[in-house]
C-alpha cells in the first residue's frame, strides 16, 4: 500500500496555497500594477530553484465531517533558492491575504525566514509590502487583547533584523505600501531598494498622518524622492524586475556571509585590462579651482568596465559610493562629487560615509577612496545639523576599519575633512593627483584674516593681496610637499587604474574571512 | 507640453544667470551658475525645451530644493 491518499492532500493543500488571497485579490494586485508574492520569488531567483518552507501553513476551515473545506495561506512565503547559482533565502509578504496584516501572518514564519539566513550563513532577500507582519488595528479584536510590542518571546524577529546585518547581506526590496514593522525590516537592511511608481514607505500611511493635520497621499508622504533623498531608501526603480536585478547585482559583489571573502569574478567574466590607461583622465581636473567636474566618468574609467554599482545615489551626495571591480577583485569606491557644496561633507554625507565603510568592513571588501575635499560643510545649517559629531563619528568609522585601504587625492584635501582620506592607525596606499593640493586651511578667504596687518598698511591693498596670493601659491606646489616627503607619491592621473589594480591584487591575500569586530547597524 | 521644475540640488547663492525666459535649451544646458564652498556648480536643463520663467536673481541664496526655473519640455 502506497501513501497516495496522503500525497493527493498534501498536494490539494499546496495547490490552496498557490491561490494566495483568492482570484479577486490576485486581479486586484495586478490591476494595481504589482505582481503577486510568488510571482516575485519567481521573478528574482534562478528558474526553478525556489523552495518553500511551510507553503500549507495558514488558516484551515473544515465541514461538518472534518474535511477541509477551506484555506487562507499565512501572508508570508519564504524558502531558499538560488541566485545566480548561490543559495539564497528569500522571504516575501503576500499582500492580497489581508493586506499583509500581521493577524495572517503566523509569526514563526518571517522568523525562520531570518533564523534560516543567519544559521546557514546566506544572503536574505525581504520582499515588503504592507505592514510586513506588523498588526493591525483589528487585531486587537481578532486576539481580545493589547500587544506590547515585543511583548515575552516575541523580541525574535527584532533580534535577527539587528544580528543578521553582521553576518549575511540583507536586502530588501520595497514593491507596495509599506509602513510599520514593514517599513523597520526594509529599513534595517544593507542596500535597499524601492519602485518609483507602485511603492511608499513610511512609519504611519496618510490616514494616521491626517490625524496631525497633514493631509499627504501615499507618495507625497513616502514615495521614492522622499526616502531616497532622506537616506532611509538607498535606490529607486522603475519596475519590479529591475529591483529583482538590483539584488541579483549587488549581491554578485559580497560573499554569502562574513565567514566568506568577496567572489572573484568567474573565468567566464569579461576582463578588463588592468594595465588599460585613460587619455581624459588628464585633462579630467579643471585647471581653474572654482569650476567642478563630473567625478562619475572618472570612477567608470579606473574600474573595471561596467562594473561600476551605485549605491545611495540621492543622499549625502557630495560623496559617491558603489562597488565595482578591480582586475575581477570586488571594492568598496567613495569619491567625492564637487556638484555639491564642493564635495564638502555635511551631516548627511558623514552618516553614508559611516554605513558604506560598515558594509565594507563587515564584508572584507578593500575601500577605494577618490577624494576631493575641501573640508565639512560650514555655516549655520551645518552647525544646526551636527556636522563636526556626525563628521568624527565618520573618521571613526574609518579608522576601525581593519580592510586594506587606498586614497587617491583628486583635488582638494583640507581640513579635518581633509585629514579623513585614510585610517589614523595603519598604513594604507595613498597617491596624489598632478592636480591635487592642500592645507589646513584653504587660502581663499584666508589670506585676509590671517594677513589682515600687512593688508591694512598697503597702499594698495588689492595689489598687496594679489602678491601674497601668489607668494603663498607658489609655496603650495604639491612638489614641495613631496620634496619634505609629506606626501609620498604624486601620480599621472592616467596610471590611476594600473595602481587601484595592483592595490586589489595586494589586498586579496590580507582579507580574513571572519565575523569583523565591527557590530554593523542599519 | 509639460512644465517642467528646475530645482537647486543645493543651498547657495545665484552667480551668474545664462538663460532668460523664451530660450531654447537642450538637454543639459547651463540655465544659471550657482557659488557654494568658493565652487561655480552650473544648473542644468534636465530636459530639452523652452524657458519659461527664472524664478532668482544674481545675488540671491537659495536652498535645497527650491525651483529656480521652469522649462517647457
Amino acid at each position: 500500500m502506497s501513501w497516495q491518499p496522503e500525497l493527493d492532500e498534501l498536494r490539494a493543500r499546496e495547490a490552496m496555497a498557490r491561490e494566495l488571497g483568492g482570484a479577486d485579490k490576485v486581479r486586484r494586485q495586478h490591476d494595481a500594477g504589482r505582481l503577486t508574492v510568488r510571482e516575485r520569488v519567481e521573478g528574482l531567483v534562478d528558474a526553478g530553484s525556489f523552495r518553500e518552507t511551510g507553503a500549507i501553513a495558514g488558516k484551515a476551515q473544515y465541514d461538518e465531517a472534518g474535511r477541509l473545506s477551506g484555506f487562507q495561506p499565512s501572508n508570508c512565503v519564504f524558502g531558499r533558492a538560488e541566485l545566480n547559482g548561490r543559495p539564497v533565502v528569500v522571504v516575501g509578504d503576500d499582500f492580497t491575504v489581508r493586506g499583509g496584516s500581521a493577524d495572517a501572518t503566523i509569526r514563526e514564519k518571517p522568523i525562520m525566514a531570518e533564523r534560516l539566513a543567519h544559521d546557514f550563513r546566506l544572503p536574505l532577500i525581504r520582499m515588503i509590502e504592507g505592514s510586513g507582519g506588523g498588526g493591525s488595528v483589528r487585531t486587537i479584536e481578532t486576539t481580545g487583547r493589547a500587544n506590547l510590542p515585543g511583548g515575552i518571546g516575541g523580541g525574535w524577529l527584532y533580534h535577527y533584523t539587528t544580528e543578521n546585518l553582521s553576518v549575511v547581506p540583507v536586502v530588501g526590496l520595497g514593491l507596495g505600501s509599506v509602513a510599520g514593522l514593514g517599513a523597520a525590516r526594509l529599513a534595517s537592511t544593507h542596500f535597499s531598494v524601492m519602485t518609483k511608481e507602485t511603492a511608499s514607505m513610511f512609519v504611519a500611511g496618510p490616514p494616521v498622518v491626517a490625524r496631525l493635520g497633514q493631509t499627504l497621499e501615499k507618495k507625497a508622504l513616502g514615495g521614492w524622492e522622499i526616502q531616497t533623498r532622506s537616506g532611509a531608501i538607498d535606490h529607486a526603480v522603475d519596475t519590479e524586475a529591475e529591483a529583482f536585478a538590483c539584488a541579483r547585482r549587488f549581491l554578485s559583489y559580497l560573499p554569502s556571509s562574513v565567514h566568506e571573502l568577496p567572489p572573484l569574478a568567474a573565468p567566464g567574466d569579461p576582463k578588463d585590462d588592468p594595465a588599460r590607461r585613460d587619455e581624459k583622465l588628464f585633462t579630467a581636473i579643471p585647471r581653474d579651482r572654482r569650476q567642478v567636474y563630473k567625478i562619475r566618468p572618472i570612477i567608470e574609467s579606473v574600474v573595471d568596465q561596467g562594473s561600476f554599482f551605485e549605491m545611495g545615489k540621492m543622499f549625502g551626495r557630495s560623496i559617491v559610493t558603489g562597488l565595482a571591480r578591480l582586475d575581477g577583485h570586488p571594492v568598496a569606491v567613495m569619491a567625492s562629487d564637487p556638484f555639491f557644496y564642493g564635495g564638502s561633507w555635511t551631516a548627511d554625507t558623514c552618516q553614508k560615509v559611516i554605513r558604506f565603510l560598515d558594509l565594507a568592513e563587515t564584508f572584507h571588501l578593500p575601500v577605494v577612496y577618490l577624494m576631493d575635499c575641501p573640508g565639512f560643510m560650514i555655516g549655520l545649517e551645518a552647525e544646526k545639523a551636527a556636522t563636526i559629531r556626525l563628521g568624527v563619528r565618520a573618521m571613526a568609522a574609518l579608522n576601525q576599519t581593519t580592510v586594506p585601504f587606498c586614497t587617491m587625492i583628486l583635488r582638494n584635501a583640507f581640513g579635518v575633512a581633509g585629514v579623513a582620506h585614510q585610517p589614523a592607525g595603519r598604513l594604507s596606499l595613498r597617491y596624489a593627483w598632478l592636480s591635487a593640493r592642500w592645507g589646513s586651511l584653504p587660502l581663499e578667504g584666508g589670506i585676509e584674516a590671517a594677513y589682515r596687518a600687512e593688508l591694512d598698511e598697503a597702499a594698495d591693498p588689492k595689489a598687496k593681496l594679489a602678491e601674497i596670493e601668489q607668494r603663498l601659491e607658489q609655496l603650495r606646489s604639491p612638489f614641495r610637499t613631496a620634496e619634505a616627503f609629506w606626501v609620498e607619491e604624486i601620480i599621472d592621473p592616467r596610471d590611476t587604474r594600473r595602481l587601484l589594480c595592483e592595490f586589489a591584487h595586494l589586498a586579496r591575500p590580507l582579507l580574513e574571512p571572519r565575523p569583523s569586530g565591527l557590530r554593523m547597524r542599519p | 507640453m509639460a512644465e517642467v521644475s528646475v530645482t537647486s540640488e543645493i543651498a547657495a547663492s545665484v552667480w551668474k544667470i545664462q538663460a532668460g525666459p523664451g530660450d531654447r535649451v537642450e538637454e543639459g544646458d547651463v540655465l544659471m551658475i550657482l557659488e557654494s564652498m568658493k565652487m561655480e556648480i552650473p544648473v542644468t536643463a534636465p530636459s530639452a525645451g523652452r524657458v519659461t520663467a527664472i524664478l532668482v536673481q544674481e545675488g540671491q541664496a537659495v536652498e535645497e530644493e527650491q525651483a529656480v526655473a521652469t522649462l517647457e519640455a
